[in-house]
């Protein structure tokens, strides 16, 4: 994906705390990345790695407190979206940057009936009438495939399949046809086959509306199918970044070359699938130098002082990571 | 048709939940020591035989208890024992809409004030308002209801003359009782609305909502209330049950001719007749409040199925 445009939003430097009883946690730790227009951005990493924390306080949604943006920008149109008072926000949520979360069967509201939920977003944001706000979540119901609209919208959450719901909930996010729209694991909590159904749903709404989306996975399968470009994020920091096909093709962060290897693919043997050892890092305790050194196998003395700088590579395809070995050189011994 | 057949189950388990109650409290009240026409006035014995003869209390116990089940069910709950002239219907009929009165605006007071500041509080947590509300929802509960009439009574009509101190009839003669009987349910109302609230709040739904662009007051009453209202729905069936039998207490206090006190002193003074219809009709009230509450569960939460 070529970069001519100039980006729609930019994060500069994000620093995302939580204040706990234990002491501050920082779940996002200095992260920067551009997101172009109508591309999507797969942001990959374990549980607590700070991927949906990122996200949500690009929604202004981070709980405050004991949540704490320390610090960053995050620009939109040129605007700094961090400095929004509530009433602001307001007017960016769902109509501009719109969200789709992980599990749509608690993520929809179990006592209003689907088009409640469907129409309270248009009239909210597009000033349509209860009539017509109504004709419009029945027409975006058909688009997402759910068969019989006019019918179903009257009906309750629990009364659809976990994949529908998460379509309805699709419907719900694209209804203002926003700029951007972040999809935190949507697919993690349905049946595989409903998983490739929802991807290729979002696919074609991303054609049709030319919507930029920021796909929040930790299934690398997910990625490939799906991201144009990969951000892999590690203990709260951007540790490697790239387009998806560099990505797999020359993983320059050991960690994202763990996850790989913990990743089935069709196109590598059937040799067995590698764990990444040890446990995700505590934050309150995070290791002194590089934050992977106690799991990493290409570990050196300089990883266990200094934390690695985000070294960006300029070629063909931009590629940034932050790992001070060139673990290019010394791949190939370990793999064979 | 389903609230129908719901309806029609629920008013035979009532039939026979009555009887049980009508049965066990015949018997209970028969073994315990003493009857009504032990005084302090000791009866001759032919007084004694022509009382009992009356009230049918020297025929077999077996007999004296299907004769009162059959009456019973022709809604004919005798005459009472102690309060002579009256039968227990007439007595009921006379106290039950005065203390029904009471209690529905004490209850209008409880819902309104707990709701409001459990609301509150909840979406304002930690702040002077949820303090502030909290200690007065725990005093609410904690302070006995005479002691909370007594204060009011000071301030209220003695010392800024506002309201009467007693009697019934006029409606500034019921807002100082109804208060009083409405602050405890006001404080568990406040307390449960608070709890609710809190749990719906932390749902991923109320994410969503946010994620929309809806305001925080959208959330709160649109997307936050319904589930918050569940606790304080299911509670309030048997506290409704509870306040519309009345209060001894407050009844004695502000000189209210509700049926509160029949409870107690029926039970005392071994007025059957008066006691089992007081008892019935709380039991009955409290069947229905609480078929009024699964009816509002499945309103108010559509997973909710009448069975």
């Amino acid at each position: 994906m070529s970069h001519s445009t100039e980006p729609i939003l930019q994060i500069q430097n994000l620093q995302v705390e939580f204040h706990t009883d234990s002491g501050v946690v920082r779940a996002v730790n200095g992260v920067s990345f551009d997101l172009y227009p109508g591309e999507t951005l797969g942001i990959v990493g374990e549980s607590g790695s700070g991927k949906s924390v990122t996200n949500l306080s690009l929604m202004g949604l981070i709980p405050q407190p004991p949540g704490k943006i320390a610090g960053g920008k995050v620009l939109y149109n040129g605007q700094n979206l961090l400095e929004l008072n509530q009433r602001q926000w307001q007017q960016v949520r769902g109509k501009k940057i719109a969200m789709i979360f992980q599990d749509p069967m608690t993520a929809l509201n179990p006592f209003l009936t689907v088009e409640e939920q469907l129409i309270e977003v248009t009239m909210l944001h597009m000033q349509l009438n209860r009539a017509q706000a109504t004709e419009h979540a029945i027409e975006i119901l058909r688009k997402v495939g759910i068969p019989g609209a006019e019918k179903r919208i009257r009906d309750y959450p629990h009364q659809f399949s976990g994949g529908m719901r998460q379509r309805v909930m699709i419907a719900m996010a694209i209804s203002c046809q926003p700029d951007i729209l972040i999809a935190d694991e949507p697919t993690t909590a349905l049946d595989v086959t409903i998983q490739a159904q929802i991807l290729e749903l979002m696919k074609s709404m991303q054609e049709e509306f030319g919507t930029a989306i920021i796909f929040i996975t930790h299934d690398l399968g997910v990625v490939a199918s799906i991201c144009d470009r990969v951000m892999v994020m590690y203990a709260g920091r951007k540790v490697e970044q790239s387009t998806t096909r560099e990505i797999f093709r020359q993983p320059r962060h050991p960690y994202t070359v763990g996850l790989l290897n913990s990743a089935p693919r069709w196109d590598q043997g059937e040799d067995d699938l590698q764990a990444i050892d040890g446990q995700p890092p505590d934050l309150l305790n995070l290791p002194l130098g590089c934050s992977f050194n106690p799991r990493c196998q290409f570990v050196q003395d300089s990883c266990l002082q200094d934390t690695p700088p985000l070294v960006a590579l300029e070629g063909e395809t931009p590629h940034q990571h932050a790992c001070l070995q060139d673990i290019t050189q010394t791949e190939e011994d370990h793999s064979s | 048709m389903q609230v129908l057949t719901f309806l029609l189950k629920r008013f035979g388990w009532m039939i026979i939940t009555v009887w049980i109650v009508f049965t066990v409290s015949f018997f209970l009240m028969r073994q315990i020591p003493g009857g009504p026409l032990n005084g302090e006035r000791v009866l001759s014995e032919a007084v004694r035989a022509r009382l009992e003869a009356r009230y049918n209390l020297d025929a077999p116990i077996s007999e004296q208890y299907f004769t009162h089940l059959w009456n019973t069910v022709r809604l004919d709950f005798g005459p009472s024992f102690k309060l002579q002239d009256y039968t227990v219907n007439e007595i009921l009929a006379q106290g039950f809409p005065v203390s029904a009165a009471l209690g529905i605006l004490g209850m209008v007071f409880a819902i309104t004030i707990g709701m409001t500041s459990g609301v509150v509080s909840a979406v304002r947590r930690n702040s002077a308002y949820d303090y502030s509300f909290m200690m007065m929802a725990t005093l609410g509960i904690a302070i006995p209801n005479f002691v909370l009439a007594a204060m009011l009574i000071v301030i209220f009509v003695f010392n800024l003359q506002m309201f009467p101190a007693a009697g019934w009839g006029d409606l500034n003669q019921i807002i100082l009782p109804a208060f009083c009987l409405g602050a405890p349910f006001a404080g568990y109302i406040a307390r449960l609305t608070r709890t609710g609230m809190l749990e719906v709040l932390g749902n991923d739904y109320i994410r969503t909502a946010y994620a929309k662009g809806l305001s925080p007051r959208t959330v709160v009453m649109k997307h936050g209330l319904r589930g918050a209202l569940l606790p304080v729905v299911s509670y309030l069936g048997p506290a409704i049950a509870g306040i519309l039998t009345g209060s001894l207490v407050l009844e004695r206090i502000f000189v209210i001719p509700g049926m509160g006190s029949h409870f107690i002193e029926a039970a005392i003074q071994r007025d059957y007749t008066l006691a089992m219809g007081a008892l019935l009709t709380y039991t009955v009230l409290l069947f229905g409040m609480n078929t009024l509450v699964d009816l509002a569960y499945s309103i108010i939460d559509p997973r909710v199925k009448l069975e």
